[in-house]
């Protein structure tokens, strides 16, 4: 998806961390041996969080392995289970479709990198479309939906939100019990609307500099290319009732190994991450922040 | 029924003012407020009842020892739309709302009648329990517009407004949101957290 869904680290001890870092590191893996080195590069942490959320704790065996990117330091990777392999495949196809998507709104010349990464996605995603039919079949049709708001500029913040919402509530469609159905049904409910809005609010001042359809300039009718201070406040109290659902929900699920992890995430991080959404300090320029990283990093060495 | 102890999610050795620390930790988490308008509040009912049962168990077992006394649960009443009606269709739509029977409610206030204050409250309703917030706030907000006075209408609208805040957050966690400026400076800290294996290379955060 999109890697806006993140714990608050600091609220984690070693332990947890490390916890963390492993089913991120057995989800690449995972991505991997499933679907080919290429697939490991769609890994984020929005499929590991839900991975998490999906866990039932009881196999959480970890083994220790080398990989590309850290190939000289083993880490501690969390053996294959039916959780991780869930996420792998949904990821493989979300992916895919959001390409196909992004190939049928560029032009000729701008598909060209997304072009590039179907043609590398193409049999992860042949495999996955056997594999979980219902959630492809699902996906598709909620994104041409989204697409079809999109052509028509959808001026309802919440019709438009509501497709990529539907969407990941098909993430818990599998479920056998029902009130687990239920439950997580209504967390991804809302994780869904929460990433979409966020995701509109990141890319805001891109789309009306490309006057691309962005549900906020209709739903706000903005001048500019930002928000005013009630439009803001306004965004702001929709973006807490999606992260306030979400945490109701969670609160139902059972406790398991990860909920340090994942309070971090539905009482901290997601308020954190759009908060500097909103701030506009998310997307930081990567080359500054490294060295603002370093530079901290040797200041503390020393 | 289930231990207890466990349901508190506490150790059978606790003190009395542990249990009831877990159980006031456990009472908030359930308590109706926290899932107003939410459709999973009959779940939270029944934890809040399962939660109930469990302390009043362990009070009954202490008591003869101890000095503590069950003062009565937290209450799990669920929000009732049955108040009062203009219209013997919108009080259709309240008691479809009270049964949670989103969809019902929906098709009756899309019969043809009048746009009233009170249509545009529940169309209100109608949008919160589907999670279209944003919607529900404007329709909460032109209530208020066409009847100024009305309570019910200007808390629904004041509550959409919050943003919910004032929901369970665990002990150590702040009541901050997504307004608040040190946000920020929490996200900024945690994206600059070198977590994945102490390199920055394959982090997705700075892609």
């Amino acid at each position: 998806m999109f890697g806006y869904v993140r714990p608050s680290f600091d609220r984690l001890n070693e332990a947890e961390r490390a916890r963390f870092r492993a089913v991120y590191c057995g989800l690449c893996t995972t991505l991997g041996k499933r679907y080919g080195f290429a697939a490991r590069f769609i890994l984020n942490y929005d499929f590991t969080l839900l991975a998490m959320l999906l866990s039932t704790g009881e196999d959480d065996r970890c083994k220790e392995c080398r990989c590309a990117v850290h190939p000289l330091k083993p880490c501690t990777v969390l053996c294959e289970n039916d959780a991780l392999v869930l996420a792998a495949d949904e990821s493989v196809i979300l992916a895919w479709w959001q390409i196909q998507d992004a190939i049928a709104d560029s032009t000729l010349l701008r598909a060209i990198p997304y072009r590039t990464a179907a043609f590398f996605l193409r049999r992860a995603y042949k495999k996955a479309r056997v594999l979980r039919s219902a959630f492809d079949a699902h996906t598709k049709a909620q994104l041409a939906m989204l697409s079809a708001l999109e052509r028509e500029k959808c001026p309802s913040l919440d019709r438009a939100a509501d497709t990529f919402a539907t969407l990941l509530r098909g993430t818990a469609m599998h479920l056998a019990d029902e009130t687990q159905r239920r439950v997580m049904g209504e967390l991804f409910y809302h994780l869904g609307r929460w990433v979409y809005i966020v995701d509109a609010a990141d890319d805001l001042a891109r789309d009306v500099k490309s006057g691309s359809y962005n549900p906020l300039i209709y739903r706000y009718n903005i001048q500019g290319n930002t928000l005013d201070s009630d439009s803001r406040t306004m965004l702001c109290a929709t973006l807490d009732h999606s992260v306030h659902c979400m945490a109701a929900a969670y609160e139902l699920c059972g406790r398991t190994h990860y909920h340090a992890i994942l309070d971090s995430v539905f009482y901290e991080g997601l308020y954190a991450v759009g908060s500097a959404v909103l701030a506009g300090t998310f997307r930081k320029a990567p080359r500054s922040r490294r060295e603002h990283h370093r530079k901290n990093g040797k200041e503390e060495t020393r | 029924m289930n231990d207890p102890y466990k349901i508190l999610n506490v150790s059978p050795d606790a003190s009395d003012e542990e249990v009831k620390k877990a159980y006031r930790t456990l009472a908030r988490k359930y308590h109706p407020d926290n899932y107003a308008d939410n459709p999973l509040a009959d779940l939270a009912q029944e934890k809040m009842k399962e939660v109930n049962e469990a302390y009043e168990l362990i009070q009954k077992q202490r008591r003869s020892s101890a000095s503590s006394s069950y003062t009565g649960g937290y209450g799990t009443a669920q929000a009732s739309y049955t108040k009062r009606s203009s219209s013997p269709l919108l009080q259709q739509v309240r008691a479809a709302l009270d049964r949670g029977d989103v969809a019902a409610a929906e098709s009756l206030l899309s019969q043809p009648q009048e746009h009233t204050a009170e249509w545009h409250f529940l169309m209100g309703k109608v949008s919160q329990r589907r999670g279209w917030m944003d919607e529900a706030l404007r329709y909460y907000a032109a209530a208020c517009r066409m009847e100024p006075g009305d309570g019910e209408y200007r808390a629904a609208l004041e509550y959409m407004q919050s943003g919910g805040a004032g929901g369970f957050r665990p002990q150590g966690y702040s009541v901050f949101t997504t307004g608040t400026d040190d946000c920020t400076r929490i996200c900024m800290c945690l994206a600059c957290t070198n977590l994945l294996g102490g390199g920055w290379c394959f982090c997705p955060i700075y892609y």
